[in-house]
């Protein structure tokens, strides 16, 4: 039986959690909370690609002896490995389409909405927390990278500025995602593919972190999106699996901004 | 018919040239030199308004992202596949290859500008090239651009841009000490996606690329220099950078070394 190493059902967590619920799978569920750093203990699975994952924090699916991380390409296996519904789109172009929807949502969307999240939930968090263990458990984290965007949430002194760039990152992506959607109720065509899945779990905690942007006058083939996604059975039954009863709070640091500007 | 808009075969460009030669398909060639900004010109902007390059057409179809461009090829068109069927070693392709493409290669690309290319773009008249940067359609790219072509790097982002492509470096030797290609035996959009990023780091990296400290590495990019595909995908270039190449020949009289990979 797969085995799924995740925390509560929002950001890259969420996705796996839809895809194996849409596929009609059983697995056994490995709760952990990031925020207390339980995936730096020795029994938690690892190998160059888990420690290097570009994700930092995101959910593992173990599966026959193999550690499959980083949650976009996690889903495309998932779509590829099990059976049920296909949740890949015929169509070798809507395929294409899908694959880059997921590069842009991991590599632009995921940056922009995890930096949003973390100022507004876990930064707070972090700051009310005695300064030992913390400081020792954060300085225990490798690779130095995914070290320095724990210690930018919970010692930074640019909140302010990391999220204005976030914002300003994020704008042109939503202007993006609303054209794509006015075309086509999914994001890769007329199918529902994995992207829409991707796109669901790093999007649905923007209305409420970003009412401001994401609404039903600015955003209003986005909302109809989220709503679509939210009617779903395995959404639903992704969601149901919340502990805290507010999931749309979760949010640990994602993959970092581009080094480019 | 294909048509490709693309540059030197070298990074993103070589992505979609060196996985059409692979699978033997003729394609019209639309050479855009990215440092004369050619991909900027209202002309090319009528083909991909955001001004990145390579672009592809196919039929009716445009496709702009160099990396699921590369997995459309593989899927689109008949000939060899490059990607294993196994969905275990195709999530390691995809791993490695958003490891090349977001990790190594922009840290590698800042070094690269930084020491090589601003420089020659610098001879260039400075409000000139201003005025070029401002017509840059998208902002990200812009700030790129500016970046780059003003060498605005912080002796940090270098320091962490050499940090990041020694340690990069050593992680995919130590991947290729166990396995001949980026997913094990079989060659794939992986090796063709790394090559791209690669294929000069022995001239680039000198003191950390060599046959002494990486031979793993060095013995996979000559192998896939070897690659028929390969050369005449590099004859297309036609500067110094693409010529570059040619360090991955064989001396005379020497052949593949010995050992499991051989």
């Amino acid at each position: 039986m797969p085995e799924l190493y995740h925390w509560e059902p929002n950001i890259f967590y969420l996705k796996p959690m839809v895809a194996l619920a849409e596929k009609g799978v059983d697995y056994h569920s490995h709760y952990f909370d990031p925020t207390n750093f339980e995936q730096l203990g020795a029994a938690f699975p690892h190998n160059v690609e888990s420690q290097l994952q570009l994700e930092r924090e995101g959910p593992l699916l173990l599966h026959e002896g193999a550690i499959i991380a980083s949650s976009f390409f996690m889903l495309e296996y998932i779509a590829e490995t099990f059976p049920g519904p296909s949740l890949l789109p015929i169509d070798a172009y809507d395929r294409y389409r899908m694959h880059a929807w997921g590069q842009v949502i991991a590599l632009s969307v995921a940056s922009a909405v995890t930096t949003l999240g973390c100022a507004r939930y876990l930064a707070p968090a972090l700051r009310t927390r005695a300064a030992e263990p913390l400081r020792s458990q954060i300085a225990a984290i490798e690779p130095l990278e995914r070290r320095q965007a724990w210690e930018a949430v919970a010692y930074g002194s640019d909140d302010q500025g990391a999220v204005s760039s976030a914002r300003r990152r994020l704008a042109p992506l939503l202007t993006r995602i609303e054209a794509a959607l006015a075309t086509s109720p999914w994001l890769a065509g007329a199918e529902y593919s994995i992207a829409d899945i991707d796109a669901f779990a790093m999007l649905a905690a923007l209305p409420s972190i970003e009412p401001d942007i994401v609404n039903r006058g600015a955003t209003p083939q986005l909302m109809a999106f989220l709503e679509r996604m939210r009617e779903r059975p395995a959404v639903r039954a992704a969601l149901a699996q919340s502990r805290t009863g507010r999931p749309a709070e979760a949010f640990v640091p994602g993959p970092e901004a581009p080094r480019w500007g | 018919m294909v048509t490709l808009y693309h540059w030197e075969p070298n990074a993103n460009s070589g992505k979609p040239m060196l996985a059409l030669a692979e699978k033997g398909v003729a394609y019209e060639s639309h050479y855009l030199d990215l440092l004369k900004f050619d991909q900027h010109q209202p002309e090319y902007l009528r083909v991909n308004p955001d001004g990145t390059i390579p672009a592809m057409v196919h039929g009716d179809r445009m496709l702009t992202e160099s990396t699921p461009m590369m997995e459309y090829i593989d899927e689109a068109f008949d000939g060899p596949p490059l990607r294993p069927s196994d969905p275990r070693l195709r999530w390691q392709m995809r791993w490695w290859m958003r490891f090349f493409d977001s990790y190594f290669a922009p840290s590698l690309s800042m070094i690269g500008w930084s020491v090589f290319i601003g420089p020659q773009v610098r001879q260039r008249d400075p409000a000139e090239l201003r005025a070029a940067i401002d017509r840059i359609p998208l902002e990200s790219r812009r700030i790129a651009w500016r970046k780059a072509c003003f060498n605005e790097f912080s002796a940090e982002e270098l320091a962490e841009s050499r940090r990041r492509v020694a340690f990069a470096t050593d992680v995919l030797e130590a991947h290729l000490r166990d396995r001949p290609y980026i997913c094990g035996e079989v060659y794939s959009l992986g090796d063709i996606n790394g090559f791209n990023l690669g294929y000069a780091l022995p001239l680039s990296q000198p003191e950390r690329c060599n046959d002494q400290k990486t031979p793993h590495i060095m013995e996979w990019l000559r192998k896939i220099y070897e690659r028929p595909a390969t050369r005449a995908t590099w004859a297309k270039g036609r500067t110094a950078m693409a010529a570059r190449v040619a360090m991955l020949e064989r001396a005379p009289g020497a052949s593949a070394p010995g050992g499991p990979h051989a």
